[in-house]
């Protein structure tokens, strides 16, 4: 179902994640994101992990929710790793040398940090964005950081009024498929069996009667949009006016000291003979 | 006993087993008479619009059964469909349904989704169309081309070309002029009498169920709160009251008349009724 | 001293036919030649059948269509003028506030205050003032307990609620309704209806009812009725609805009381008196009963 996905959706809440300024959030998750493509070694992914689930703590959002999140990509995640396993070459003895299949160590840590760098990714962006922001804050805060954009012409302003306004239209939408659809289940419609064309044809009746009410919503929203004197950003202000705080910059340095641990241990090159095993496995790199 | 369609002790739960559970319908039984307009009245969440997406088998009941002509429409599930051709449900604002070239096209969606031969087809979009007022011109158009009024019609035009045993109705004249609410609930009686079907009809409208219905059910709470004829259901209006429903203005009137004094008898809740009863007294007793 | 809010001469309206769109086809009917005076904290309804005109004429007086002939005055201001500025119609829309039927085509945003604070923002106010705003026109309607909420969890009663909000934050001095009340429950249009007079009532604001429901159309104190685009009754709302033939005859139907007397009117018996409300009926014919039993 639908409805099952927690992927993407916003959680309220009061926690200082939910707190924080959604451009923070959004610079954040560059830094974030800049980093966890850095990492390359045991210690980088542990530093990083650590981090993670510092946000998820402070987020005070339900580790299961965390996990479904992640459930609705693990297929792809363990086909990819798997394929990782098999189709990376190395050094030295393979660890298993069967018919055609060679599995050597670089494959194995190669998969596993994969699978843990997209894993991370979504974690991170996810606890920072999507979970903690609402998608209204979410679009105030693009619109203000790239508003530099609207010098040279770009229309920031509509973009993220039109994204507001999708947002805002999406539930209602879902709701009127819903309508549609048992309308038309009521005249004897059957969407679930036959072949590919059949179905594909049995859609017909649903996007038709959505297109159109669809039109129609818009061109009343646009009128009622009118009567409150809407135009454009001209001489508008802001109910909600973004502001940093002290946390905004405290979170800034903290996630810049964590990247910047990361960074800074990926690229050290990395020394096989000289610190012992304990070494060897942090700081093993591929 | 002539009845059709029957709900037998059935319970409806929303979302079982999530955190927005929620009892819909909770244990109701009640039948539908052929020949007969049933009023089904309530609050917006008395359970009254699940009780009309149990009709047509669009919701499968919780617990309890529901019977068309004897049978459990959830014996085969697979083929609920046909229970949707027999009992045919249109819902409220039904003009979003539209959606073919022609309306004489969307009239005929239902009929060719039944399997009929194209002259089968032709045959009941033209007795459908007539039933509701479409004109030979309007069938030709393309259904958005038609006024408000007219699309509600068409949209009421391609359940009736399903020839249903029982016609719901959820709402049908909502957002109409009077004009409009007449065109469309004055043909119900007709429909009636002419196939010995079952319509039932939701309404907000009490002068609307007054006026048209022959029994009214009155839903509350999720439960049944009153069944009866409409002269039953309309005498006791503080029982409606109770439950945050009025009754129509002129069976009001009525009712203060009959508290001071003055002895009314016969059909008290439409204006001609009460007309009728004044001038009764009036010739009999006062005069 | 002038005292009328919106002053209409002569107003024509005329769509051309590359306005019928796909979605637009009922309300496709214009206005001719309408003139009406509405006065400065009136409560008028404007009756009319579906496709009468009446939505037109609405979208005319907050600029939303330019009249094709003839005269409107907002406040002494004549907005058909050829020299009437651009930042004028942003005047005109802020006074004349509008209302309209689908509860769910009117709410810009994600979250109820910020879509009240929509029409304060637009109109460029500092942030302290908005805030204010908001917080007064949500109590006004008695959703201060859903700042936070998101729109589509409302019930339709509730989102119309919220619009009138958005309304009233811009402090209009006229507030249009054009079917407001159409696709809610009775609950909803109670509700709709109460806020109507009250606003009315406490804040001196000219409230215009466009409704087809008569009931709704009888509360009001004047009561100007539109068919085919011109208006063919205007008056206190008593003496409309005692001509239930005028109004069967463009299709529209009077109180039950005013019926019922019409109906005993046209069986031979002749009552004077009131019959707008049920109670009033219930007075006009009790007193005629007694009065012909204590005749015999």
């Amino acid at each position: 179902m639908i409805s099952d996905i927690t992927l993407g959706q916003f959680f309220p809440g009061y926690s200082v994640l939910h707190k924080l300024d959604p451009r923070t959030k959004l610079i954040l998750s560059v830094i974030a994101i800049v980093a966890i493509f850095f990492a390359n070694s045991a210690i980088t992914f542990i530093i990083f992990t650590l981090g993670a689930v510092l946000l998820i703590a402070v987020s005070r959002i339900s580790f299961s929710v965390i996990v479904k999140g992640i459930k609705p990509i693990l297929f792809i995640l363990l086909f990819t790793a798997i394929l990782n396993v098999f189709m990376t070459g190395g050094e030295g003895e393979p660890l298993v040398d069967f018919w055609i299949f060679r599995i050597y160590t670089e494959g194995i840590v190669r998969a596993v940090f994969m699978a843990l760098r997209v894993m991370l990714l979504i974690v991170v962006t996810s606890m920072l964005l999507t979970y903690t922001t609402s998608p209204i804050a979410l679009t105030d805060g693009l619109e203000s950081l790239l508003s530099p954009l609207k010098k040279i012409g770009v229309p920031v302003h509509t973009f993220a009024m039109m994204m507001s306004i999708a947002l805002r239209f999406i539930p209602t939408l879902v709701e009127e498929t819903d309508k549609i659809m048992n309308a038309q289940k009521s005249r004897g419609a059957d969407f679930s069996s036959g072949g590919l064309v059949k179905r594909a044809k049995a859609l017909i009746p649903i996007l038709i009667p959505l297109i159109v009410s669809s039109f129609k919503r818009a061109e009343e929203l646009a009128t009622a949009m009118e009567c409150r004197c809407y135009r454009g950003d001209v001489g508008r202000t802001k109910l909600v006016k973004l502001e940093y705080k002290g946390r905004d910059l405290l979170w800034i340095l903290l996630v810049a000291l964590v990247a910047g641990a990361v960074i800074t241990l990926s690229v050290l090159p990395y020394n096989p003979e000289s610190y012992g095993v304990l070494y060897d496995i942090l700081f093993y790199k591929i | 006993m002539n009845e059709i369609l029957k709900l037998q002790n059935v319970t409806y739960i929303y979302g079982r087993g999530t955190p927005f559970e929620k009892v819909a319908l909770d244990n109701v039984s009640v039948s539908f008479e052929r020949g007969k307009i049933t009023g089904l009245i309530g609050h917006t969440g008395s359970g009254k619009s699940t009780l009309v997406n149990l009709l047509n088998g669009l919701y499968k009941p919780t617990e309890g059964r529901v019977l068309l002509d004897g049978a459990d429409i959830w014996e085969n599930p697979k083929e609920i469909y046909k229970v949707r051709y027999r009992v045919g449900l249109v819902m409220q604002y039904p003009e979003y349904q539209l959606f073919d070239e022609t309306v004489r096209d969307d009239i005929g969606f239902a009929p060719r989704n039944l399997g009929l031969s194209e002259r089968e087809v032709a045959e009941r979009v033209e007795e459908a169309a007539a039933f509701v007022g479409i004109t030979e011109e309007m069938l030709n158009k393309s259904p958005f081309d038609l006024s408000g009024g007219q699309k509600r019609r068409a949209a009421i035009a391609g359940i009736v070309a399903m020839r249903p045993d029982v016609l719901v109705l959820d709402e049908p004249a909502a957002g109409l002029d009077p004009k409009g609410r007449r065109e469309i609930l004055g043909g119900l009686t007709e429909y009636v009498k002419e196939r010995n079907s079952s319509v039932i009809l939701v309404s907000h409208s009490m002068e609307d169920m007054a006026h048209y219905c022959d029994n009214v059910v009155v839903m509350n709470n999720s439960k049944i709160y009153g069944v009866g004829t409409v002269e039953e259901i309309f005498s006791e209006s503080e029982k409606l009251s109770e439950v945050g429903l009025d009754s129509p203005a002129v069976s009001k009137i009525a009712a203060e008349l009959i508290r001071r004094g003055i002895p009314l008898e016969g059909e008290l809740y439409t204006v001609g009724g009460v007309r009728d009863a004044l001038l009764r007294y009036m010739r009999g007793g006062a005069l | 001293m002038n005292d009328s809010i919106i002053r209409v001469e002569n107003l024509t309206f005329v769509y051309d036919d590359g306005e019928a769109s796909l979605t637009n086809t009922e309300e496709n009917r214009g206005v001719k030649d309408i003139s009406l005076d509405i006065k400065r904290g009136e409560y008028v309804a404007v009756l009319g059948h579906n496709g009468s005109g009446k939505s037109t004429l609405a979208k005319l007086l907050n600029m939303i269509l330019t009249p094709t002939s003839g005269k409107i005055y907002i406040d002494g201001v004549d907005i058909t003028a050829e020299d009437f500025s651009e930042d004028g119609i942003y005047d005109v829309r802020r006074k004349v506030g509008m209302v309209f039927q689908n509860p769910d085509n009117q709410l810009v945003a994600t979250v109820v205050e910020e879509d009240v604070a929509f029409g304060p923002e637009n109109l460029g106010l500092p942030r302290e003032e908005i805030r204010r705003r908001v917080n007064s026109a949500l109590s006004k309607v008695g959703m201060t307990s859903y700042v936070r909420h998101a729109p589509h969890k409302l019930s339709g009663g509730q989102k119309q609620r919220v619009a009138i909000a958005g309304i009233i934050a811009m402090k209009p001095e006229v507030i249009i309704f054009d079917e407001s009340t159409a696709m809610l429950d009775p609950l909803g249009r109670r509700d709709v209806i109460g806020i109507m007079e009250q606003l009315n009532r406490e804040e001196g604001i000219t409230v215009i009812n466009i409704t087809h429901y008569m009931d709704e159309a009888a509360r009001a104190d004047r009561v100007v009725v539109i068919n085919d685009g011109t208006v063919v009754m205007d008056g206190k709302t008593r003496d409309i609805f005692s001509k239930v033939d005028t109004l069967h005859s463009i299709g529209l139907e009077a109180p039950q009381g005013n019926e019922l007397l019409w109906e005993l009117n046209n069986a031979g018996v002749h009552i004077e008196g009131e019959g707008l409300t049920s109670e009033e009926c219930v007075e006009t014919l009790y007193n005629f009963l007694q009065g012909k039993t204590s005749r015999k």
